[in-house]
């Protein structure tokens, strides 16, 4: 019956198909879970690995020195943003760390500092500008509601830092990739059973009929409105 | 997105509604991909710049709230800036402020645009033929410095706008150190002879209005709630009114010739022919039968027949009006813009004064101001006398130094003026300016000057409300360009050539500020306490209340020396009167090139981004003239092309053009949007004030031939209803009072 409009559509819906790819074309193909970001030049070349890395029990001075990452990035639990640390957090323990004061990296650290510029580094994680992701929610929930271990919480995100330099993007951060957790049936309570903070409790109302134990199990929020506001 | 095996089903099967749909479907998906795809995402190439040093307050992401004062209008509304990873966002208002109350009104609201507005001036500019070169702020300072020496103070003139505060006090310091005594305070929309008229009639200039108190306000052409002294205030007391005292909601009855958005607001809204406000005035005094004595033997004159013919306004809307304000007190009067714009403007707000004291309103909704305790820091005032009298200065080419600021002579002075003519022939002409507006653009060195969310200062607005106070104004953020400077820098500048020794204490403005401030701590409410927690409370609550000094007020308005004029003679050669509208938004055109304002759309014609001409549909009927017409606009003076907009809240004698409008500087948001009717306006004065008598311009019109469509926002059936009932509208003329009250 529609016959006649046969052959134009799929020229349009080719023409639409064939222009979006080559929109695409400019783009890295969309990345899958365990994709790399691609290398980022900093100015200073970050040592996450020494900062943040596991101590070595035979020689202290090779090691990581396990620091906690919200010492540095103390604005993760505070704001949507992580933000970046201010130069004055660098310095505030360098000046005290005379065995590196004359390294490098650490003498470009303190250029920067006595010209009170600040360190243009480049971003590594980075949404477009429709999606809010909320920094400080997701603190509250893994390592304050559930009591678990900071680098676990960071790390779904940001991959195994404690390994890395110069931090890399380890995930996709794509919707998908997003969701695939968020779809997940989560456990309300800590492992060993102790109810989380609020979160049983608040979870009783919603479901008063369930109980609340080891195996009652949540989700993510999953609206559209929660990160595309 | 389509694959290949699809295609080839498709090709090969008849091609019903589904597929059609699935085709749609699947390359909509497609675009949606592509155009959802990570596309603004910038790892690795866009930098994050962090804080070299942070308070603890400063949570990117998170918004830190500063108290400053709002710089838009003299109103004086306290702001309060949301400002987050050092950038100021958006501002609001200070809910302790008894002005504002938290609230702010979208001329306060587009500050930010002033603030990060493309086109300030951010280097010292010296002129070099038809160019300005950037030169240094030390440079900029010798020169002055140079071009002063020798030159006595009689032969130096400063023309600025309203200015308060310290930076008044600082001001006039400088012009004492100069020796000169020559300075003009100009604000080109100013209720000057209501001044006048108040301080005659009740002995202050600007008294303490009660709508909050009024059972009925009968205002004659003041745009309380747009443009008129203090609009967000008046809008809360507003609000009060019509909330109405013992649950008796406030009648609003608003006189003018051209309709404003007070009178879109009124029960009761009276098109009066221009001019004719104090008649009208006094024909109600008369039909009240109030009056005794003087006032009696005055209005006698004035009976219903006579007021009716000469104003337009029908014997039963007198009547009405005279039984409701008998039926309700008290009341309030106003005298406005539209009463006063005359050359016996004085004479129409004597009359309407006198209506407010047989009416016994003074002391119950006019109430006694309040000032502050310092005397110097009270708003300097002024009008186009001061810009007349350097006019006339300039004309005979009497001054070597020409100061600038806060002020856009050659935009707004009325075009009989030639300003612009008589500014060059000044020596040299400096301009403290934001932008290069017509006036900075005149100017030989331009000085550019820090925003007024980038700035400190003190203001002290003009009209206060609950007690008297003194508004802080500070920094909501870092200048956004380096070589800007504040006003009071400069000043505090200019002054140190003069009196090195005596300013030498202060590093800069902001110290002189808090030394100020400091000094008279006790006066200011902060006696006993530690200076440092003084003034950080102080910059916390951007305000400092005081109990101030409240000024008597008088009753004795009288009819002596109140004639009014005999109605004026046609003017066969140019029979319109042409009503400059004073719009909300745009005021008198210096903040113009803030985007948000020329796109919102004017609250009664709707349009945006240009000028129009407002004419009656009845005498546009008459002319032949539609909607989108071009016409050329002509008064004695010069004449203007724009396009008509037809509005039946105009007297069909009148035609308006608002104001702000048809800049030729200013910038990409300002420069060549609209015509600017300042250009056409006649000098014809007021004749006791000498102001100018901005509604006595004559003019004609004719048409161009050229059309246009008039982007508004209203639909095509414009501003009728078309037969649908969305709001019922009855004339006034069948309005039952008995039923109304």
């Amino acid at each position: 019956m529609y016959r006649f409009l046969r052959f134009p559509i799929l020229l349009v819906g080719l023409f639409l198909a064939a222009s979006s790819f080559a929109a695409n074309s400019s783009q890295p193909a969309l990345t899958t879970e365990d994709s790399l970001g691609p290398q980022v030049q900093q100015p200073i070349e970050f040592p996450h690995n020494r900062h943040a890395g596991l101590k070595d029990a035979s020689d202290p001075a090779k090691g990581g020195m396990e620091i906690n990452c919200q010492y540095c990035h103390t604005y993760a639990r505070r704001s949507a943003v992580a933000g970046i640390p201010p130069l004055q957090k660098c310095i505030g323990c360098h000046q005290n760390i005379e065995s590196v004061r004359n390294k490098p990296r650490i003498v470009e650290l303190f250029k920067y500092w006595d010209a009170k510029k600040a360190v243009p580094w480049k971003k590594v994680h980075d949404l477009p500008d429709f999606v809010r992701f909320n920094h400080e929610r997701h603190i509250k929930r893994f390592v304050e509601q559930q009591d678990r271990p900071v680098q676990e919480a960071c790390g779904y995100c940001h991959g195994d830092v404690k390994e890395m330099t110069v931090a890399r993007r380890q995930k996709s951060l794509a919707m998908g990739w997003c969701a695939s957790c968020h779809e997940k049936d989560h456990p309300v309570v800590a492992e060993g059973g102790t109810p989380i903070a609020g979160q049983a409790y608040w979870y009783s109302f919603q479901k008063p009929a369930a109980a609340v134990d080891a195996n009652t199990k949540a989700r993510g929020p999953n609206d559209c409105w929660q990160c595309h506001k | 997105m389509i694959d290949s095996g699809s295609v080839k089903q498709m090709a090969g099967h008849p091609f019903d509604r589904r597929d059609f749909l699935k085709v749609l479907g699947w390359s909509g998906a497609a675009v949606a991909l592509s155009g959802c795809g990570n596309t603004s995402v910038e790892d690795g190439r866009e930098t994050v710049v962090s804080y070299v040093e942070a308070n603890d307050y400063m949570v990117p992401g998170v918004g830190v709230y500063f108290n400053s004062t709002c710089a838009q209008c003299d109103a004086g509304c306290s702001i309060n800036g949301r400002v987050r990873e050092g950038r100021v966002l958006k501002l609001e208002g200070n809910p302790d402020s008894a002005i504002n109350k938290g609230r702010l009104c979208g001329l306060g609201q587009a500050g930010v645009q002033h603030h990060y507005n493309p086109d300030r001036v951010r280097e010292p500019l010296l002129r070099n033929g038809n160019k300005g070169e950037a030169i240094s702020w030390e440079k900029a300072y010798a020169l002055i410095a140079e071009k002063l020496a020798g030159v006595s103070g009689e032969e130096i003139a400063f023309l600025s706008g309203g200015v308060s505060g310290h930076l008044k006090v600082l001001l006039g310091n400088y012009l004492d150190s100069l020796g000169t005594k020559n300075h003009f305070v100009y604000e080109a929309i100013a209720p000057s002879v209501v001044r006048a008229a108040n301080l005659k009639a009740f002995g202050v200039e600007m008294p303490r209005y009660r709508f909050d108190k009024a059972q009925v306000v009968l205002s004659f052409g003041a745009d309380f709630l747009g443009s008129w002294v203090s609009p967000v205030h008046f809008s809360q007391q507003y609000a009060q009114f019509r909330k109405g005292v013992n649950g008796q909601r406030g009648v609003l009855i608003q006189v003018e010739s051209k309709m404003t958005l007070t009178g879109a607001n009124a029960d009761r809204w009276l098109a009066v022919k221009p001019g004719t406000e104090g008649v009208l005035a006094l024909g109600i005094i008369n039909a009240l039968g109030m009056a005794t004595g003087e006032v009696a033997e005055l209005v006698k004159g004035y009976d219903k027949a006579r007021v009716s013919r000469e104003t337009g306004v029908s014997t039963g809307q007198i009547d009405k009006i005279a039984a409701l304000l008998k039926l309700r007190s008290p009341s309030l009067v106003l005298a406005g813009n539209a009463a006063e714009g005359y050359a016996h403007g004085s004479q129409n707000a004597a009359a309407i004064n006198l209506l407010n004291q047989v009416l016994g309103n003074v002391g119950k909704t006019i109430e006694a101001p309040v000032s502050v305790p310092f005397p110097q820091m009270v708003p300097s005032k002024g009008n186009t006398v001061a810009l007349k009298n350097m006019n006339d200065g300039l004309a005979a080419g009497k001054y070597k130094v020409v100061f600038n600021f806060a002020a856009n002579p050659v935009f707004t002075a009325p075009g009989a003026f030639k300003f612009k003519d008589n500014f060059a022939k000044a020596g040299f002409k400096v301009a403290f300016a934001h932008y290069l507006d017509e006036t900075a653009l005149q100017a030989d060195l331009v000085l550019p000057l820090d925003s007024a969310l980038e700035d400190w200062g003190t203001q002290v607005p003009e009209y206060m409300t609950e007690g008297a106070q003194i508004n802080i104004q500070q920094p909501l953020m870092e200048r956004l360009h380096a070589n800007t400077r504040g006003m009071g820098d400069i000043l505090l500048g200019l002054i140190k050539q003069k009196k090195a020794d005596e300013y030498k204490g202060f590093e800069d403005y902001y110290a002189y500020l808090r030394g100020a401030v400091l000094q008279n701590k006790g006066a200011l409410g902060g006696g006993g306490v530690e200076d440092d927690t003084f003034w950080n409370d102080t910059l916390t609550q951007g305000i400092v209340k005081l109990a101030g000094t409240t000024t008597s007020l008088a009753a004795h308005a009288s009819a002596a020396g109140l004639v009014l004029p005999a109605a004026a003679e046609a003017d066969e050669h140019f029979p319109l009167h042409l009503i400059p509208g004073v719009t909300a938004s745009l005021r008198d055109g210096r903040h113009t090139n803030q985007p948000w304002l020329q796109e919102s759309p004017d609250p009664l014609t709707t349009i945006v981004w240009d000028s129009w001409v407002e004419i009656h549909p009845k005498k546009a009927a008459e002319l032949g003239i539609v909607e989108g017409d071009i016409v050329q606009v002509t008064s004695k003076t010069g004449s203007v092309k724009a396009q008509v907009y037809l509005f039946p809240g105009i007297h069909p004698e009148a035609i308006s053009i608002p104001v702000g409008r048809g800049h030729d500087a200013m910038g990409r948001y300002a420069k060549g949007y609209g015509v600017n009717p300042f250009q056409i306006m006649d000098a014809v004065f007021e004749a006791a004030t000498g102001e100018l008598a901005m509604h006595e311009t004559r003019v004609k019109i004719s048409k161009t031939g050229q059309r246009v469509l008039v982007v508004k926002d209203e639909g095509s059936a414009g501003a009728l209803q078309m037969g649908r009932k969305i709001a019922g509208r009855v004339s006034t003329d069948q309005v039952d009072l008995s039923k109304e009250v």
